[in-house]
């Protein structure tokens, strides 16, 4: 029974007062105007908030299970740690609230706008999100086990470590999403939509994929064993270290996969290959030979190349883990160049509209014979991990791609052609 | 990439925000992250720094982490950054670890750089990797005259 009535609860709240750790267990507060209000650990066991106002709402720690929040509205309220078990929060604004550890086990959020919300180490465990917006969430670590998720929307949502398993996400939306490290065991993806998805080292073993779209997603040292695959496509999916076996592969769509380490497009498999690599029947070295064309140049460990030039065509890829001096590279257009983790490239320039993988080192030549930039003209620069790179970039008119990871080292000069910058000129740069 | 429209924490936790709209010009030292929709010129001290799509940043900055959509300019000492967006003319960004991802599109740019400069991680060395290639087995020869 509610220590306070309704009447007074609202009265509270438009004085500004708080409302901490009251027991409102059964109210009535449908429709209120509760923006802003602190119910910090209050008792809200079933209590009706139907279509009530509570932007802004303080409901930390608040125990609202079974609690009716239908259409109620509470963008960026704080939920911090709430009991929210087997409460309705349909069709529920929450957009930009923080739901972090709170449990909604069972809860029904069918239709809610979760769109920016935090949900970190959440209890969503046999919750239904059918049909829900849950775009840009941040769910890491979430436990979402035996969820409906059909028709989600989660785009972009962060789901890095959550527990997806036995979920079902039939028609779900998740494009551009990242999974890394998810458990994803048995899940019913019939449909889902995982474009660029970031799925790396996630364990979908039993997954249902059918007809998912998998395109461009990245699916490294990720798990697919015993995977249902029927009709699903992973064009460009990246697939380095990832194991399918016992997959269902028939009717599988793929144009090619990336299967290069570092996702770069260096590895390609073709389509012919793709069902043999995936159920490994064909060992991911034959098919990273058989995607090495005729066009591809290794230069091995314990070579050293000094004031060479070199010439590589338009179509070649070209792998350096050899010590090259005071060399100049000319690449084709879309040429790949990787200088693998042992290589080392010092005085050296690299110039064309190629695309350079840096795992290893370069260094600019210091003084001397070489002049100008260490790099002019690349259409793509990559530097991952383990590359490090001293030296100046020369961009061409349609500017350079860039990518660097985390760890690389760099003591980089960008410019542009003409000198004079790329109409990217700032007001108030350099002081 | 990062979302930014939730980039730091809850929208409950304390943060200084400068609204689309809004230029600042001064100095600006918070004990907050910043996140910044709309403009600020000059210098900025702060644990963390956002700067979403519509933001431009343009001055010193000193913060803990960077993570940027917009447009930043000037010079950034910070540990760790997160790049998309534009970096324009004669920007110098000083970090720990930098991180900038390539875009499934093509044709589409994650960030584009005009005229500056990154000293991320330690200084390369060359000895450092003559090391590592002995380690590997191979014979070095010694520096090239440059």
């Amino acid at each position: 029974m509610a220590e306070l009535t309704a009447d007074a609860v609202v009265s509270k709240v438009k004085r500004g007062e708080k409302i901490d750790r009251a027991d409102l267990s059964g109210i009535n507060l449908a429709n209120a105007m509760l923006e802003g209000a602190s119910f910090r650990r209050c008792d809200m066991v079933g209590a009706n908030l139907e279509g009530a106002k509570l932007r802004n709402a303080n409901l930390k720690s608040a125990n609202l299970c079974e609690a009716f929040l239908s259409g109620a509205d509470l963008r960026d309220a704080n939920l911090d740690n709430a009991d929210l078990e087997g409460a309705n929060l349909q069709r529920t604004l929450l957009a930009g609230a923080n739901l972090s550890r709170a449990n909604l086990e069972g809860a029904n959020l069918q239709g809610a706008n979760l769109s920016g919300a935090r949900l970190t180490h959440a209890q969503l465990d046999l919750a239904n999100l059918g049909g829900a917006d849950v775009a840009g969430a941040v769910l890491t670590h979430a436990d979402l086990g035996e969820c409906y998720l059909g028709a989600v929307k989660m785009m972009k949502a962060e789901l890095t470590n959550a527990n997806l398993n036995d979920s079902n996400l039939e028609d779900g939306d998740f494009t551009g999403a990242t999974l890394a490290d998810a458990q994803m065991r048995g899940i019913k993806a019939r449909g889902a939509k995982l474009v660029g998805a970031v799925l790396s080292k996630a364990d979908l073993g039993k997954a249902n994929l059918t007809n998912a779209d998998l395109t461009n997603a990245d699916l490294r040292n990720a798990s697919l064993g015993d995977a249902k695959l029927e009709g699903a496509n992973l064009t460009g999916a990246k697939v380095y270290g990832l194991t399918a076996k016992g997959a269902q592969l028939v009717g599988l769509k793929a144009d090619w996969l990336d299967n290069s380490p570092n996702a770069d497009g260096s590895v390609r498999v073709q389509a012919a290959q793709v069902q043999a690599v995936l159920s490994g029947e064909a060992p991911i070295s034959s098919a990273r030979e058989s995607s090495r064309s005729a066009n591809h140049r290794y230069f091995g460990r314990g070579d050293v190349l000094r004031n060479a030039s070199l010439q590589f065509d338009e179509g070649a890829t070209v792998e350096i883990e050899s010590l090259f001096e005071s060399c100049t590279i000319a690449l084709g257009r879309g040429t790949e160049l990787l200088i693998g983790p042992d290589g080392i490239l010092a005085g050296c320039q690299i110039t064309g509209a190629g695309n350079i993988t840096i795992n290893g080192k370069f260094f600019e030549a210091t003084s001397g014979r070489k002049s100008g930039p260490a790099i002019v003209g690349a259409h793509q620069l990559v530097v991952s991990s383990t590359g490090a790179m001293v030296g100046a970039v020369q961009q061409p008119q349609e500017l350079t791609r860039f990518a660097f990871e985390p760890g690389c080292q760099l003591r980089m000069r960008i410019t542009t052609g003409n000198g004079s910058g790329n109409g990217n000129g700032a007001k108030g740069g350099k002081k | 990439m990062s979302d930014l429209r939730n980039p730091i924490g809850s929208a409950t936790e304390k943060r200084t925000l400068v609204e689309e709209g809004t230029t600042f010009k001064g100095s600006l030292s918070s004990t907050c992250p910043i996140f910044v929709k709309g403009g600020v010129e000059g210098d900025i001290q702060a644990p963390s720094l956002t700067v979403a799509a519509s933001g431009t940043v343009s001055g010193k900055v000193k913060a803990g982490e960077l993570k940027s959509e917009g447009s930043i300019a000037g010079e950034f000492d910070v540990d760790k950054v997160q790049l998309s967006g534009s970096v324009k003319d004669n920007t110098v960004i000083k970090a720990k670890s930098l991180e900038v991802k390539l875009t499934t599109s093509n044709s589409k740019m994650q960030v584009v750089f005009g005229e500056c400069e990154l000293e991320v991680g330690d200084q390369p060395t060359r000895e450092k990797a003559a090391d590592k290639a002995q380690e590997n087995g191979k014979s070095v020869p010694p520096p090239a005259d440059t």
